[in-house]
């Protein structure tokens, strides 16, 4: 089972830095950065700080996925954030395991992975504090276009990763990556190109479907508007 | 035993309200009252304002309505438990008698938190705001002893010392020498993050009061001792404050607000001798209970996530305890007496350069006097000594040892 929210429990570490205190029981010492990947060409501490960070995106992707399958109205939207919600909480267990293989600590909260989880909050955040001030409709298109925004930094990590999979010499290290890669790619590209094209088409929908506005109608009429959105 | 509160369902929230009876509590007896009583008391409100406070703050955040009725229904609970517990502090126990009270809460809480904090760097956060809480109470007793020819021991019933601890004069530091790095949220110990909200709220409640107090008495020396060490607290709430980690979403506060009120009501439930307020104790645990499940509700549907996540298995085993803490104060006051704040550090006082801006702050402030020196010279000159009650013998700074009049 992949961990969705590190904690002291489950053995996370973190690093230092100016205004975050670690205590020292806890803290991810420089010397065993240093000795992440160490013997190939690429700059262990980085690596390990990168590999953390898109740990964090994932788990925050995830945690989107749970929320807006939980509240969209429409059943298609529902499916497809439930699918790829599941698949993207594997996401995460492939990092973990691509990070133990390696020989780092899949507990490790890199300063990166922190502010990829602050970016994360408010993305997650922007689908509920707000709706109040939007109509149901576009909830569903403010949901949607969290997962859009969400996905595209994923499927921008994993590519870029690939990318950096080419140039690792052949060996254990090029293995265990390109075999995480294999594995997660692919469905990055699945989900990104599904939310740009059910965004286009939802967008597509509403703006050729008539006069009728969103304020006009009743909430009932709304939901069963949306449920019927994509038929 | 602690339990998880997680597995608990509580009261529900609806069925949280109370009538004006219930709410017009009567209050304790202040000359029969444990000493302890009193600072649970004085703390559970602190931690009931902190609350409320925190929940205005998120719902102007949102307009989310659903969200926002739930905050404002668990509030207005709040609210109603918190005019439950400030009602227990009598109308006949006068402002500076429940300022003695404060000070107690902040002398043995901070102690306490201090000794069973996991954490080296928030133990040193803890001792530092500690010795000068702990002057405070000594200021105060001589302004009580000064005014009214009290003896603050009647209050603390010895169970704290009354003795100088860092002076007064010397905490007035330029802001920018009052925030601290923070803990990291998920490599935490979680009983640390539970310490320093509670901290927080203890200290945010005291610089209100204080801040609200200060103009209860016509003379200006108890005007301008309110004033100046609530200056103090609004220090210390910026110091304990910035020990938060702020990467916390708003509903991720929420729930450690309603987890830390459970586990602080629990705790509060194990010791009491009072069985009446025992049973006000227990009452509020299961009302925060409920609390704690509809914030954990919202967790799930809105963020997605599990509270049991990132919440521990149970509450910590140990509760936090009133109990005196003499030993670990005089040996703090021993050994950091010395210490001031340079930017995020502690460093001593012989290590500040001259032209730091501590001393031109000091300066600017304390120009004229400071009434914490004022109110003990006006004690010793009016009763002939200054008022301690030192019950573990002389006091650990020869510095610090009584002077008389002169």
């Amino acid at each position: 089972m992949p961990i969705l929210t590190p904690t002291a429990a489950t053995g996370a570490r973190s690093a230092p830095q100016e205004m975050t205190y670690v205590d020292p029981a806890r803290t991810m010492p420089p010397e065993e950065l240093d000795g992440f990947l160490e013997g190939t060409s690429l700059n262990g501490p980085f690596v390990a700080d990168l590999l953390s960070d898109m740990m964090a995106h994932e788990r925050a992707g995830a945690r989107l996925y749970r929320s807006v399958a939980e509240r969209t109205n429409n059943p298609v939207l529902k499916q497809r954030y439930t699918q790829f919600g599941k698949e993207t909480a594997d996401h995460v267990e492939i990092l973990e395991t691509l990070v133990a293989e390696l020989g780092g600590d899949p507990g490790y909260v890199s300063p990166a992975a922190r502010a990829s989880e602050k970016a994360g909050t408010g993305l997650v955040e922007s689908t509920f504090l707000l709706s109040g001030s939007v109509d149901l409709m576009t909830q569903e298109l403010v949901m949607l276009d969290a997962v859009l925004l969400a996905e595209a930094k994923d499927q921008a990590n994993w590519a870029c990763l690939a990318a950096m999979v080419e140039d690792l010499p052949e060996g254990d290290v090029r293995e265990a990556f390109q075999t995480a890669v294999d594995e997660v790619e692919v469905q990055e590209d699945e989900h990104l190109t599904w939310a740009q094209d059910t965004r286009c088409r939802m967008i597509s929908l509403q703006a050729t479907s008539g006069p009728t506005t969103s304020l006009v109608m009743k909430a009932e009429e709304m939901v069963a508007r949306i449920r019927s959105l994509f038929e | 035993m602690a339990f998880n509160p997680l597995d608990e369902q509580g009261i529900a929230v609806e069925d949280q309200f109370r009538n004006w009876s219930e709410l017009n509590v009567t209050p304790y007896d202040k000359h029969t009252v444990d000493p302890y009583t009193r600072t649970r008391v004085i703390l559970m409100n602190g931690i009931e304002v902190e609350s409320i406070l925190f929940s205005h703050q998120f719902a102007r955040h949102t307009d989310n309505l659903e969200l926002k009725r739930a905050l404002a229904t668990s509030r207005r609970v709040d609210a109603q438990q918190q005019k439950a517990v400030n009602g227990l502090n009598p109308g006949e126990q006068m402002p500076l008698e429940t300022t003695l009270g404060y000070e107690q809460v902040a002398v043995d809480l901070t102690a306490w938190l201090a000794r069973h904090e996991p954490d080296p760097m928030l133990r040193q956060a803890l001792d530092f705001a500690l010795l000068e809480d702990f002057d405070h109470l000594y200021r105060y007793a001589n302004l009580y002893d000064l005014m009214y020819g009290g003896h603050a021991e009647e209050i603390t019933q010895h169970l704290t010392e009354i003795t100088p601890g860092r002076p007064t004069i010397v905490e007035h530091r330029h802001p920018h020498d009052e925030v601290r790095p923070h803990f990291e949220t998920h490599a935490v110990d979680p009983l640390s993050r539970m310490h320093v909200m509670t901290i927080v709220a203890a200290e945010q409640q005291t610089m209100n009061f204080y801040m609200n107090h200060g103009t209860d008495w016509i003379e200006p020396i108890a005007r301008g001792l309110y004033a100046e060490i609530a200056l103090i607290e609004e220090q210390h709430v910026t110091h304990y404050e910035s020990l938060l980690d702020p990467l916390d979403s708003w509903i991720a506060n929420w729930v450690f607000h309603e987890y830390n009120e459970v586990y602080l009501y629990w705790s509060m439930l194990q010791q009491e001798s009072d069985r009446r307020i025992k049973a006000i104790w227990d009452l509020h645990c299961n009302m925060e209970i409920g609390q704690l499940q509809v914030a954990c509700d919202f967790m799930r549907r809105l963020e997605g996530r599990e509270p049991a996540e990132m919440l521990p298995p149970a509450l910590p085993d140990t509760p936090v305890t009133f109990e005196p803490n003499k030993d670990y104060v005089r040996q703090v006051l021993a050994d950091q007496i010395d210490l001031r704040a340079d930017g995020i550090d502690y460093v001593g006082v012989d290590d500040l350069p001259s032209s730091h801006r501590y001393f031109e702050y000091q300066a600017t402030v304390n120009e004229g006097g400071a009434p914490s020196e004022q109110v003990v010279e006006q004690t010793r000159d009016k009763r002939g000594t200054e008022h301690r009650d030192e019950t573990e013998g002389d006091h650990p700074i020869r510095d610090l040892r009584p002077q008389h009049a002169s």
